[in-house]
This record gives C-alpha cells, sequence and structure tokens, in this order.
C-alpha cells in the first residue's frame, strides 16, 4: 500500500513539476492588476476595461502610436460647416464587425443615438453612459449632440446645439469605439458581460474572460487594416499584487505589465532580458483651495502657500522616475500648454512675509467656514471654525504614489511658515462626494488624468462655472476665466483655441485659483523581447507589438 | 441522529437572520456607497443620485433590507451592482476554487500537524519538541504575503519549478464538471490538466497551510501531553500494550475532541476565503472578491458572500458535532 501511495504522489509531483506550457511566440501577455468591470465602453470608467476593449474596439479616429495626435479610422474623412454646428463623417467601407455584419452609417448612427438618447431600447436603465453624459454635456436635449443621422449608407451626419472644438477629439478615445448593434441588441443587458464580451471592428476579437483570471483575445481575420506586430492572441493575466506581477515577468510568464514597485524600476534596469518603457505624463497632481475658507479667500495668503511648498523636493522624495514638477493646469506634453508660466520658487521668507501683510505674523492654526446661499454663491455668513486642514488622498494614483506622505510633508512645509495643518483624509469613495459637494474645507489634493488629449480636459472641466461657482472646484469663481474657456469650448481651430488655453492657466497662476505639484508618467515592464509597444497615455494598441521571445 | 440534525438544522435560522442584520447594517454603516465605484471619478451628483435611485440606494434601509431578504427568500442573490453580474453565477465560479486550495490545504496541515504535535508530546522537552514547536510558533508569526512572495520568487522564479500565477495555465481548458479542477481533471481523464492544476496549488496551499498547521499542531501536542498523563495510559502500558497502540489508540483517541475542533474551525475560516493568499498567488476565489467588494460597497456581493460564509460555518460545525459522536462514545449516548 505503502509503495502505491509513494508512487501516486512521485507521479503527482513530477506532472506538477513538468515545465509550464512554452509561450508561443505571437502570443502577449499583459499583467493587469485588476479585473474588468465591462467590455462595453460607455458602459465603464475604468482603466483595465478600456485597456481590454481598446485592442478590439475602434472609433471614428485613432491615436497615432505613442502620440495623442488623430488619424482617420473607421471615418475616412469629414468636414465641418462654418458655423462648427455641423459634421459630415464618411464611414470606411468594406468594414465588418466581428460577427459579420457590415459596418456603415447606420450602426455608427445608432451608437451615438444608443449612448444619448434614454428613450432608445437599448439604453439600457443600468447602464451608465457617464462618459457619453461627460464628453456631450448630458443626454437627450442637455447632448450637444442634436442628432445623428445616417444621411447615406456610409455618410453619417451630427448636427449639434452649439459649436464645440473638442467634438472631433472625442472620437478618437475608447470610449466612443462602436459596438455591432446586431451583437448589442442579441444580449441585451448582458452585453459587455464575461460571457459575451464584445462585437466590435478592432484588430481582435473576443475569445473567454474569466473573471479576476485572464482575458483572452484573438486576432480578427478580416480585420481590414494591416498591422504591424506579429501577435495572434492577447492575454490579459489578472494578478493584482504588484510584487507577484514583477515575479510572474521576470519568470516569463507574462510579457508585459504597469503598477511597478519602485525598487523592482531598479532590478528591471539591472536585468538585460527585461526593459522599461515610460509612458507620457498626462495627469496632474494639484492641491485645491476651498474658498469658503475666509483665511484661504485672501490671494496672498494662497500665494503664500504656494510659496512655502518645495515642489522639486516633493517629487524627488515620492515619485517614481519620469514625473516632473508641474506649474501649470495643462501638461507639457499637450498643446495648450503655457511655458511661460514661471515655476513657484520654493521662498518660505517670502511666504512668512506675504502671510504677515495679510494679516497673519504667526501664521494660523484654525480655519473661519463661511456658507453659500440657494444660488450656490459664497456668502460671509460664518458657520463654523475648525482646524485649518490638509486633505490627503486615501488611495495610490498615477499622479499621486503617497497621498499621505506628499500631505505630510506639505504640512510640514506650512509648519515652517506658521501654518499649522491639521491632515485628514477620509475612505475613496467618500472622499470625491466631500470634494464634488465641495466640503473639503481646508486645502486638498486631487488629481486628474487625461480621458481625452484637449486641454479643455484639463482646464474647462473645472472652470467652467456656468452661473455658479462649481462646488466640486472648491468654490473658485472667475466670470473672465470662465467666459474664455466657454469661446475655447466652441470655437472649432486648434490654432485659436491654443492661446485661449494659455491664457486660462495664466489667469489661474495669477489668481493662485490652484496649485500645481507633478505630472507623472507611468513606468511599464517588459521582457526585452518584446518590440513595437508604443506607450500612450490613451491608448495602447497591442497590434504593433513583436513578439520575439520565441 | 435525524431529529438531532432537524433541530440543529432549525437552530440555525435565527444565527443566519441575525447575520444578516449584521452584515447588512455594518456595510450600510461605511460612508459612501457603491456610486463612485460605478461612475468612476467623473460622476456628477446627478449621476449618483440616478444610480441610487436604479439601485434602490435611495430607499430606507428597512426596507433595502427586506427586499434583499424577499429576493433571497426566492434563491436570487442578485446582481452585482458593478459590471450587473449574476452573484450565484459567480459564486459558482469561485466558491470551488477557494474550497479546493482551503481544503488541500488543511488536508497537509492536519496530516503534517497532527504527527508533529504527537512526537513533540512523546519526546518532550527534547531538541525535537524544541524544533517542532519553534517551527510552529514561526508558521504562526510569519506574515503570508512575506512567505508567499517567498516561495514565488525561490520555486517560481529562481528555480522555475512551479507556477504561481492562478488556478492553472492558459492553454489548458478543463470543461466544469465540480469546479474543482483537480477533479475535474481526473473525471476526464486529463492527466496533464491534472498535473498542471497540482503545480499550481502546490505554493498557495503551501502558503495557506502554514498557520492552520502551527496550530494544530501546537493544540495536539498540549491536549496528548494532558491524555498521556492520564492513569488509563500508565494503566494500558502496564498491562503490555505496544507503546504505538498505546498512543494512538488510547491517546490520540482521547485528544481528536479538541483537535476536530480546532480542524473544524479553520476549515470554516478558510473556506470563506483568504484574502492574502488568494491576492498574492492571483486565486480567483471569494476571499479577495468579497474584500473587492467591500472597498467598491457593491451591497449585495458583501452581503451574500458574508451570508454564505456563515452558513459554511454552521454546515462545518455540524459536521464537527456529528464527527464527536464518532470520536467519543460518551457524545453519542448523550444524543
Amino acid at each position: 500500500m505503502k509503495r502505491v501511495i509513494s508512487g501516486v504522489l512521485f507521479a503527482v509531483m513530477l506532472l506538477a513539476i513538468a515545465p509550464a506550457y512554452a509561450q508561443d511566440g505571437t502570443t502577449f501577455t499583459w499583467g493587469t492588476f485588476g479585473n474588468p468591470v465591462s467590455l462595453d465602453s460607455m458602459n465603464t470608467t475604468d482603466g483595465i476595461s478600456f485597456r481590454v476593449i481598446t485592442q478590439g474596439c475602434e472609433g471614428l479616429l485613432r491615436f497615432d502610436k505613442g502620440t495623442t495626435n488623430t488619424l482617420p479610422n473607421l471615418a475616412t474623412s469629414w468636414e465641418t460647416s462654418e458655423d462648427g454646428l455641423t459634421w459630415v463623417f464618411q464611414i470606411r467601407e468594406g468594414v465588418s464587425f466581428h460577427d459579420g455584419t457590415p459596418l456603415n452609417a447606420e450602426a455608427v448612427a445608432w451608437n451615438f443615438n444608443r449612448w444619448g438618447n434614454t428613450d432608445h431600447p437599448e439604453h439600457f436603465e443600468e447602464f451608465i453612459f457617464t462618459y457619453y453624459e461627460y464628453f456631450y454635456g448630458g443626454f437627450d436635449d442637455e447632448s450637444v449632440i442634436a442628432s445623428v443621422e445616417a444621411t447615406g449608407e456610409y455618410e453619417v451626419t451630427f448636427t449639434l446645439s452649439e459649436a464645440n472644438g473638442v467634438f472631433l477629439t472625442n472620437m478618437s478615445p475608447t470610449m466612443t469605439s462602436i459596438h455591432s448593434p446586431t451583437a448589442v441588441k442579441e444580449h441585451g443587458t448582458a452585453y459587455g458581460d464575461p460571457e459575451v464580451g464584445y462585437v466590435c471592428t478592432g484588430p481582435y476579437q473576443f475569445v473567454e474572460w474569466l473573471p479576476d483570471q485572464r482575458v483572452v483575445l484573438e486576432s480578427n481575420p478580416n480585420y481590414w487594416r494591416e498591422t504591424e506586430g506579429n501577435v495572434d492572441r492577447v492575454v490579459f493575466q489578472v494578478i493584482p499584487d504588484n510584487a507577484a506581477r514583477f515575479a510572474a515577468l521576470r519568470a516569463g510568464q507574462i510579457d508585459g505589465t504597469e503598477q511597478i514597485n519602485v525598487e523592482d524600476l531598479d532590478a528591471i534596469e539591472m536585468d538585460d532580458s527585461l526593459a522599461i518603457q515610460m509612458r507620457p505624463p498626462l495627469n496632474i497632481l494639484y492641491v485645491a483651495f476651498n474658498f469658503r475658507v475666509v483665511e484661504l479667500q485672501d490671494a496672498r495668503v494662497r500665494r503664500a502657500i504656494s510659496m512655502a511648498f518645495d515642489r522639486e523636493a516633493i517629487v524627488e522624495a515620492f515619485y517614481p522616475p519620469g514625473a516632473v514638477v508641474a506649474k501649470t493646469q495643462v501638461p507639457p506634453s499637450l498643446w495648450g500648454f503655457n511655458d511661460d508660466i514661471p515655476f513657484e520658487a520654493y521662498d518660505p521668507d517670502g511666504a512668512r512675509a506675504l502671510l504677515a501683510e495679510a494679516g497673519y505674523p504667526d501664521g494660523f492654526s484654525t480655519m473661519t467656514i463661511v456658507g453659500v446661499d440657494e444660488d450656490g454663491n459664497v456668502t460671509e455668513e460664518v458657520i463654523e471654525q475648525r482646524p485649518f486642514t490638509i486633505w490627503y488622498q486615501p488611495v495610490v494614483r498615477p499622479y499621486n504614489p503617497d497621498g499621505q506622505a506628499i500631505g505630510e510633508a506639505m504640512a510640514s512645509y506650512l509648519a515652517d511658515i506658521g501654518i499649522e495643518a491639521t491632515l485628514e483624509t477620509r475612505d475613496w469613495g467618500e472622499f470625491l462626494q466631500l470634494g464634488r459637494q465641495g466640503e473639503l474645507f481646508g486645502i486638498y489634493q486631487l488629481g486628474w488624468s487625461a480621458d481625452t488629449p484637449d486641454p479643455d480636459n484639463f482646464t474647462g472641466t473645472f472652470f467652467i462655472n456656468t452661473d455658479n461657482p462649481l462646488p466640486r472646484s472648491g468654490w473658485y469663481q472667475n466670470p473672465e476665466l470662465d467666459a474664455l474657456l466657454k469661446t475655447a469650448r466652441a470655437t472649432s481651430s486648434q490654432e485659436a483655441r491654443e492661446p485661449m488655453y494659455q491664457q486660462a492657466d495664466q489667469i489661474l497662476y495669477d489668481d493662485v485659483a490652484r496649485l500645481w505639484i507633478a505630472h507623472t508618467g507611468v513606468p511599464l515592464g517588459f521582457r526585452s523581447c518584446i518590440e513595437g509597444y508604443y506607450a500612450n497615455p490613451m491608448a495602447e494598441y497591442y497590434s504593433t507589438v513583436v513578439n520575439n521571445c520565441g | 441522529m435525524s431529529r438531532y440534525l432537524f433541530r440543529r438544522s432549525l437552530e440555525a435560522i435565527p444565527t443566519l437572520l441575525g447575520t444578516s442584520v449584521l452584515i447588512f447594517a455594518l456595510i450600510h454603516m461605511i460612508p459612501g456607497d457603491a456610486t463612485n465605484a460605478i461612475l468612476g471619478e467623473r460622476a456628477t451628483e446627478e449621476a449618483a443620485a440616478r444610480i441610487r435611485a436604479i439601485y434602490g440606494l435611495d430607499k430606507p434601509l428597512t426596507e433595502q433590507y427586506f427586499i434583499w431578504m424577499g429576493n433571497l427568500a426566492r434563491g436570487d442573490f442578485g446582481e452585482t451592482i458593478r459590471g450587473g453580474i449574476p452573484i450565484s453565477l459567480e459564486l459558482s465560479r469561485r466558491f470551488p476554487a477557494t474550497a479546493e486550495l482551503a481544503l488541500i490545504a488543511l488536508f497537509l496541515a492536519t496530516i503534517i500537524g497532527v504527527p508533529i504535535g504527537i512526537i513533540s508530546s512523546i519526546n518532550r522537552n527534547t531538541l525535537l519538541d524544541a524544533v517542532s514547536m519553534f517551527g510552529a510558533l514561526l508558521g504562526v508569526s510569519i506574515p503570508i504575503f512575506v512567505l508567499g512572495l517567498l516561495l514565488i520568487f525561490i520555486f517560481g522564479v529562481g528555480l522555475e519549478w512551479l507556477d504561481f500565477v492562478g488556478r492553472i495555465d492558459n492553454d489548458i481548458s478543463i470543461p466544469t464538471i465540480t469546479g474543482f479542477y483537480l477533479v475535474d481533471s481526473l473525471l476526464q481523464g486529463n492527466l496533464r490538466a491534472f498535473g498542471n492544476a497540482a503545480g499550481h496549488l502546490i505554493l498557495p496551499a503551501l502558503t495557506l497551510m502554514t498557520v492552520p498547521l502551527a496550530t494544530t499542531a501546537r493544540i495536539t501536542r498540549s491536549t496528548m501531553l494532558e491524555v498521556l498523563g492520564q492513569d488509563y495510559i500508565r494503566t494500558a502500558h502496564a498491562k503490555g500494550l505496544a507503546r504505538r497502540a498505546v498512543i494512538v489508540s488510547h491517546g490520540l483517541r482521547s485528544a481528536m475532541l479538541p483537535i476536530i475542533t480546532i480542524v473544524g474551525l479553520q476549515m470554516g475560516g478558510l473556506l470563506s476565503g483568504a484574502v492574502l493568499t488568494e491576492t498574492i498567488f492571483a486565486w480567483p476565489g471569494v476571499g479577495k472578491w468579497l474584500f473587492d467588494s467591500i472597498v467598491a460597497r457593491d451591497y449585495p456581493i458583501v452581503q451574500s458572500v458574508t451570508l454564505l460564509v456563515a452558513g459554511i460555518y454552521i454546515v462545518v460545525n455540524y459536521l464537527v458535532d456529528i464527527l464527536y459522536a464518532f470520536a467519543d462514545p460518551r457524545v453519542r449516548v448523550a444524543n
């Protein structure tokens, strides 16, 4: 009996330690830290889902490799009327969805109508369509898209209710990818789920999605474009732990990954079999002021706080390689960046002098909070006194690798000029909610990563106030800035818009409306035998990847 | 026996109801709700209100509770808020993963831990005892993520002997019968899949077994020490029984009750998922899922899975009680 048991155990051991399957040369395995939420591009907001969708779904435009420049994609050409209210797109002929149904103008119009019209039969109530609302200002009559119609078999006409300078750019991010109407109708609310995946036109089609395990895609044999890469199977392998994912990279079980621990970056640099690529920074960590705090309503106090922070030291101490000190809301890698704005010099003596001039020669440790009226305008009615607070982000974000440590550093810089600050945070959901409601009293860290490569996404999002100050921008209000950004958004020509965004950043700087800390590149780790991967903050296409790992 | 089981089943109902109220209250007491996880950081307050209305999160809590219980009574676990996936489907995928790992880990912990405890007790205060108990102390003390990563870097990356990502290689698929890959691969006669799945199990099972192994070894040792000092053991020795027979038939048999209890408790704990082990080894089980769901405030998942875990504890306690009856005739007589 003993012999039998020993024999079985030995056999199991042999089978168990048999070499793992050798990855063939045409599989590209990306190690991802989490699970997608939905593969319907308008029913999700997370980067992991978008990365999977990007490989198989296409919009009317796409990004050019490692840049934010856009190229024709499912649309071959387009033209707009002089008033910018009518856009006519010519749709590429001879393209079919993964289910074999043809891509035509009807299909494109159907997608936009599904997203934007709440009474559309496939505008499922439990789907979020967040990015449609966000890109186009709302649903139905609130949307800047008044109508979308197929005006020919391969011609789609959009009519806008007002001119919109971001309209064309918004045709390139993954969110506005075109899905097969037949597949969405067939699967209903299960569309985008693990059992169904997506049915689009892109170079890879959906094979399987095992939640918290992997998503597998295979090349689309009928893809309309020649691709540069040699990968015919893409696997997204979920490995939540950063260190374990790095181990998988070293062991060759995955070909590339992100969210690498800083200490492992050195190991990659010393290992010839591994390589690092830097995803260019298209994000910002900022510190916002809450203008319901009386002390912060004085621009001299805000400037003093700005001068108190040694941003270079913060970036050097807490950020991975590739991060740069920020001086504007619009990152330097994006058009509309204003390089004439000076970096705020670290000047604690100057800061103390400014504080004294503002009436706080000994600094302060409490803050006075005032109310808002029914229209949302800040009043002079004192609500309460509280300890002066720095709110730090409770989660790691590409633009904020360690909110608490950066918050502690900020508190110590403020203590240096006499401002005694209490550190606070909340659960991330509650933090965001307090931010939206304008109730992060004091100064607070928040950040932004680009949804679309347009300065409006960085500046217009926060500072187009309409009639009242936006609580989520800390109740800051500047009618001149508001008017400028509205004009910029309603202007079609990039040449005309660029100086407007540069001026907007100048106004924000002069007003000390916000402090900018850092723009962060994201290090990606690869096996050295992987080529043709173009790191891109907007969308990375695996169809260009060449796997030479053999 | 069947009357006893029926009575115990009735007793489970108030326990489960109490658990449901408690978990419902606790998860809803945490500030924030699922809207942020669904809508992301770009959400407007209007969109958040719309989502709350769709999922009934704007209803009074008591009403939400009764809606949930009503659905449960119809066997409907509901759907995840984030992604809208049926929870019963996800559970059918994830629970076997957790259970397979937990059972293997517990099996190893028991077949190694009990002998270590026995050897330690009969060699009390010797070097062997000291080494065993130091090992047990180390097993309880070493953080799971340290041990897991160490094993990965030694056996996965360095020696390249064992896999450490997920349950099986991506190019092997096993049609689901039970959801236990070892069982399913054997049922289908797929030895390659069996070996591969076993290979993926070794490192996470070794990591997960350390704490139960150490606990089992220590409990076995202390119980055995107590039993071996009893008069009837001396009598057994005196009447000339072989030492091994005395230790196994007389000593271990009497020491079984506390060992069964501790193993049972550990099984309940392991079956509810091992967050750290599942995270490090990318194991698609219940523990990591539950953890992520709490962070995302995905109430239906948290509520259903927690209730399921409570149910598992109750069932395991049943089994322990039944095992008691086999291990100790006095329990049989009392029942």
